[in-house]
């Protein structure tokens, strides 16, 4: 009785099997027909150069945001792993008045550009560290660091001026913002980061763990920033802005739009600053101030990390404080 | 696939920065030379990382063990029964303990990473060529006019096309007068006239700009070949007006060449 039933079973399993690989069979072969003969005239078609030079922009993105990317995520999964939670309470005034400017004034410490600053502050929030001073080193860390200040001191060269007036203009907003979170932001627009990895994992295996999922998850927003970047690369050619240079007010604003928009990174912002030659140095500074702490990339790997109302707030008043506090600086200083 | 899906992507992602940095010169068409180190050590890390990822997947499976141990201690299941239960628990643990740590899976975003990686890997997107470079004005570098330091030595004078522009358009010293020069670029064309054109990169190649130089007394090549441009600079327009851009060059031979490996002028 159970051997018929086996003998059975198998039948049906072989005949089973046999119709699926003749059904499987047919459909793979017509598919692979259709698409040796449509795909490569499809493939020309669509392989236009706008799309060549979409894909070209895309991939120059992604490439130079991986390295930034993964310094960030090995700063943050170390901090995650190694640094115990009492250093930064015991490192940052209790108030977060003093905290704010105390945490932006540290931006100077992180070599990178605005990819790597996203994942750290992350973690120093979770490490306890009080959001709105999580926030001021997030927005000044990338703008402020002895790297992008080189950057801007060798695109301007003669200018000093501008080194200066970047420095005070980009500190100035991420305090400002600091202050603002602590003031009136709310505590339900912050998703804050989950611990992701094992709680009872230490050491090596907690930081490679923290390490790949932050990685992972920061790329694939990155890659998101990467294609809407391009998309307004290629969609909006630059020599449109070019009507607009008259107007000194004016131009503040299209190049704060600019920096959101083509998402340089912060190390490189300096140079095409300098080449937007027709425009005047307060709206030049203005492009390297909100450079740095507003763009599609940016607000795609915030949302990625702290939620999407936040980075959607956060990003639109960050953008105003910093075209208010570039404005100011360059009237000052410029 | 879910348990090998984070050593997958990260393996992918090294596989492609190792391609075009360390086994090729790929990564010069998109970002500039400066970050070979960087895109090498990363990659090797991120490969690394894969490594790690796909061996400490193995941990996570200690409780299923257990589970098996479990069902092998019940004697009334038939062998094949007893497999097939036991392979339903370890899925069923799995996506368990999935949930409940959330974090030894990929995060489902990161899939996107195999976008740029499968490009890279499997069809490198070329070098921004003439298509980018008409769409915008050619720029020139803002600076007042000046006396220039004296041109190298060298019968002809290799040159870029940013410095050579800015000499003819901003040297009151007129350091290239007189002086046969040598330009490298691909070919873009506006009817009538002919530039080579080279595009300019200060970090990566979505902050491209344009410079150019007009070449007369040569038939022009197709759009986007490469040639090198020997010849003479003629002066045109006033010092540091509209009028002088963008600058001319008087050819006297045009040789077509490969695609350098650097295909963007470093700024």
């Amino acid at each position: 009785m159970q051997n018929q039933r086996t003998v059975g079973d198998g039948l049906r399993v072989v005949i089973r099997a046999l119709v699926y690989a003749v059904l499987g069979g047919a459909a793979l072969l017509a598919i692979a027909t259709v698409a040796s003969v449509l795909g490569p005239m499809l493939a020309l078609d669509l392989y236009t150069p706008p799309v060549a030079a979409w894909w070209t922009v895309f991939t120059a993105i992604a490439v130079q945001g991986v390295p930034f990317l993964l310094l960030g995520t090995i700063v943050s999964a170390a901090i995650g792993a190694l640094v115990p939670e009492k250093v930064f309470s015991r490192l940052l005034p209790r108030n977060q008045a003093l905290a704010v400017p105390v945490a932006g004034a540290a931006g100077v410490v992180l070599p990178g550009c605005e990819c790597a600053s996203v994942p750290v502050a992350g973690s120093l929030m979770r490490r306890g560290v009080a959001p709105a001073a999580a926030l001021a080193f997030l927005l000044s860390a990338p703008a402020i660091n002895p790297v992008v200040l080189v950057a801007t001191s060798v695109a301007f060269p003669g200018q000093p001026e501008m080194v200066l007036a970047r420095l005070v203009a980009s500190l100035a907003t991420a305090v400002v913002m600091g202050w603002l979170w602590a003031r009136f932001g709310r505590d339900e627009w912050l998703r804050p980061p989950k611990r992701h990895t094992d709680p009872t994992a230490t050491g090596l295996r907690a930081f490679t763990a923290g390490l790949q999922h932050d990685f992972l998850h920061a790329g694939g927003f990155l890659v998101l920033g990467a294609a809407a970047a391009a998309t307004f690369n290629i969609v909006v050619p630059r020599s449109v802005l070019d009507l607009f240079t008259g107007s000194p007010w004016l131009s503040v604003l299209l190049l704060a739009l600019l920096a959101v928009v083509l998402c340089v990174c912060s190390e490189a912002d300096a140079f095409v600053a300098a080449s937007l030659s027709g425009f005047s140095p307060t709206a030049r500074l203005a492009f390297m101030v909100v450079g740095p702490m507003v763009d599609l990339k940016l607000i795609a790997l915030q949302a990625g990390t702290f939620g999407r109302s936040f980075a959607v707030r956060f990003s639109s008043v960050t953008w105003v404080v910093a075209v208010l506090s570039s404005v100011l600086v360059g009237w000052w200083l410029l | 696939m879910r348990r090998y899906g984070p050593a997958v992507l990260l393996l992918l992602t090294g596989a492609a920065i190792l391609r075009i940095s360390l086994f090729s010169e790929l990564y010069l068409r998109y970002v500039q030379a400066g970050l070979r180190p960087y895109l090498v050590a990363s990659g090797c890390l991120l490969v690394l990382l894969a490594v790690a990822a796909a061996v400490v997947g193995r941990p996570e499976q200690e409780p299923h063990a257990e589970q098996r141990q479990h069902a092998e201690h019940g004697e009334h299941a038939g062998r094949d029964q007893q497999r097939e239960h036991g392979e339903h628990d370890e899925s069923g643990d799995d996506s368990h303990a999935h949930d409940q740590h959330g974090g030894h899976h990929s995060p489902r975003v990161a899939w996107l990473l195999t976008l740029p990686a499968l490009a890279l890997l499997l069809f490198p997107p070329p070098a921004l060529g003439s298509y980018s470079a008409e769409r915008e004005a050619g720029q020139r570098a803002a600076q007042g006019i000046g006396h220039f330091p004296a041109l190298p030595a060298g019968n002809p004078v290799e040159l870029t096309l940013a410095e050579f522009g800015s000499r003819a358009v901003y040297d009151s010293g007129r350091s290239l007068a007189g002086r046969t020069v040598r330009l490298t670029g691909f070919v873009t064309r506006d009817d009538g006239t002919w530039y080579v054109t080279r595009l300019l990169v200060a970090c990566c190649a979505a902050d491209a700009t344009t410079s150019k130089v007009e070449i007369r007394d040569a038939d022009a090549p197709p759009a986007d070949a490469w040639v090198t441009v020997t010849g003479t600079w003629r002066p045109k327009g006033e010092l540091g007006t509209d009028e002088a851009w963008p600058p001319v060059l008087d050819a006297v031979a045009v040789r077509r060449i490969a695609q350098p490996a650097n295909p963007y002028e470093k700024r």
